[in-house]
């Protein structure tokens, strides 16, 4: 923390300036590479879905936007776009390939960066199963962090941290991995089990 | 996105910040003339003070309202609210403290951004739908982020000390009438006065371009600014239907709530908040903005 952050702070300008601040979504395609670590070294698979979450803004055009970003993803396979309890909208795709998960979740975050959107990206998921069954792990992008964290859900909301470090430290390197655990929310889905969007 | 930059809200934070700085050297320059030695020993006394003050600050406030902290499984949704409500602001999640009390209120505490924590009251549970709680909870976070608690306890430390002065300094001026050097005590006492009073404007003025600040941060986290503003409408609304004996034991903590407890006729100077009015009116002002705007 610089001395100009902490001035922008103590004058009142940050919260507006961070949560206006743009992304920079072309990190996902770290995971193209990180997929296959994942499945060599730790025995897991990229699932078929991936789910980009952001955070709604009350305005006609925003709204014109969402439909823009649904026809963008339309064609190459199952997606929707749905909004979960806490309000919050998901842009879920199904694809077979991790790549295609990447760059469709890249051209949708791209669809909200060129329309002036790109500040109201909060996060990308993406789930991998563990190959001998049980629940899967994530990979989460924050957009405000321009990091990945990993995020193991092990009860209704409880975390196994001690899969998370393992998943950090055999995949930073490859991954651009937030280093401060702080910064590793967690995305509960609105139903205990589920992916962070159902 | 860019926004229209409140540009007279900033100068009138940063007027408000400087004459607070240059109130307090002149004032401590003259503290050190007048009263020497004993400056010392109340400088350590108070400073001691801010110094636990501050670093217990979000314990200390939570114990004084009866604040419970509470974990995600009691409390699921308002946990996954804040969470990305913080992820949204480049926050670490604070902590989550509920009030079992009526009155619809929540105000934010912590020395900093890794030490914070958010606190609500069970009747603003009741009385705000999902997207009004959202836009409180995002005020409430763009407090944290400007490290409000912090700044508003070191904005306070000297106030505090000419407050003392005021009160007890005709203590520190008994035993020294014989040093030829200092002035007599009761020259601290006034100057003292005069600077808690000029402080203490000051102070609440910076109060309320602070809440303007979050007003307008918390909505631009949230992306929702008409639902913050419904909220204010909806909290100012309640405050004077519920029982006055609730609000009266909670009334030292104004300067932390979202809305201040009112209590009889409080001037405009005197406030720390600015009037619900008025922050709605600019909260429409950023709504409009929002819907007149057209992507290119």
């Amino acid at each position: 923390m610089g001395l100009f952050d902490t001035v922008r702070d103590v004058l009142g300008l940050s919260a507006e300036a961070d949560a206006t601040r743009p992304a920079d979504p072309e990190d996902f395609f770290q995971l193209n590479a990180a997929s296959v670590t994942m499945e060599a070294d730790l025995d897991y698979r990229p699932a078929d879905r991936a789910g980009l979450c952001l955070s709604a803004m009350d305005s006609t055009d925003f709204r014109s936007t969402l439909r823009d970003v649904e026809d963008v993803l339309e064609g190459g396979g199952f997606s929707e776009i749905r909004t979960d309890d806490h309000g919050y909208t998901w842009a879920v795709v199904e694809r077979d390939d991790i790549t295609d998960l990447t760059t469709e979740l890249y051209v949708a975050a791209d669809t909200l960066a060129d329309r002036g959107y790109g500040d109201r990206l909060l996060a990308a998921v993406f789930p991998f199963d563990p190959l001998d069954g049980g629940r899967p792990i994530y990979w989460i992008y924050s957009f405000k962090r321009g990091s990945f964290y990993p995020f193991a859900p092990a009860g209704d909301h409880e975390r196994d941290s001690s899969t998370e470090v393992t998943l950090q430290s055999v995949l930073d390197g490859e991954l651009d991995v937030e280093p401060d655990t702080a910064y590793w929310y967690s995305l509960w889905p609105d139903a205990p089990g589920g992916h962070p969007w159902e | 996105m860019q926004w229209h930059t409140d540009w007279g809200l900033r100068a009138r934070m940063v007027l408000t910040m400087v004459l607070l700085l240059v109130l307090y050297l002149v004032f401590a320059g003259a503290l050190v003339l007048y009263l020497g030695g004993g400056l010392l020993l109340m400088g350590l006394f108070i400073g001691g003070f801010s110094i636990v003050q501050y670093f217990f600050s979000d314990r200390l406030t939570l114990w004084s309202m009866g604040a419970r902290e509470v974990t995600e499984d009691e409390y699921p949704h308002l946990h996954g609210t804040v969470g990305r409500l913080a992820q949204g602001a480049d926050l670490p999640k604070p902590d989550i403290a509920v009030v079992d009390s009526r009155v619809p209120n929540a105000f934010a505490t912590g020395r900093s951004k890794n030490h914070a924590a958010v606190c609500v009251t069970t009747g603003l549970l009741e009385t705000l739908n999902d997207e009004e709680l959202a836009g409180v909870l995002a005020h409430e976070l763009a407090h944290v982020k400007h490290r409000d608690m912090a700044v508003m306890t070191v904005a306070s430390f000297l106030s505090t000390i000419a407050f003392v002065i005021v009160r007890w300094g005709w203590l520190f001026g008994g035993g020294r009438n014989r040093n030829q050097n200092s002035a007599p005590i009761w020259v601290a006492i006034v100057v003292s006065l005069v600077v808690w009073i000029v402080s203490y404007l000051l102070i609440r003025a910076l109060s309320r371009y602070r809440e303007y600040a979050a007003d307008r941060g918390g909505a631009l986290i949230c992306g929702n600014p008409a639902a913050l503003a419904s909220a204010l409408l909806k909290i100012d609304g309640r405050m004077d239907r519920v029982p006055t004996e609730d609000m009266r034991e909670q009334a030292e903590m104004n300067a932390f709530f979202i809305i201040p407890l009112s209590g009889g006729t409080i001037t405009k100077l005197f406030s720390t908040h600015p009037s619900t009015e008025k922050r709605v009116e600019r909260l429409r002002a950023l709504e409009r903005e929002m819907e007149t705007r057209t992507s290119a």
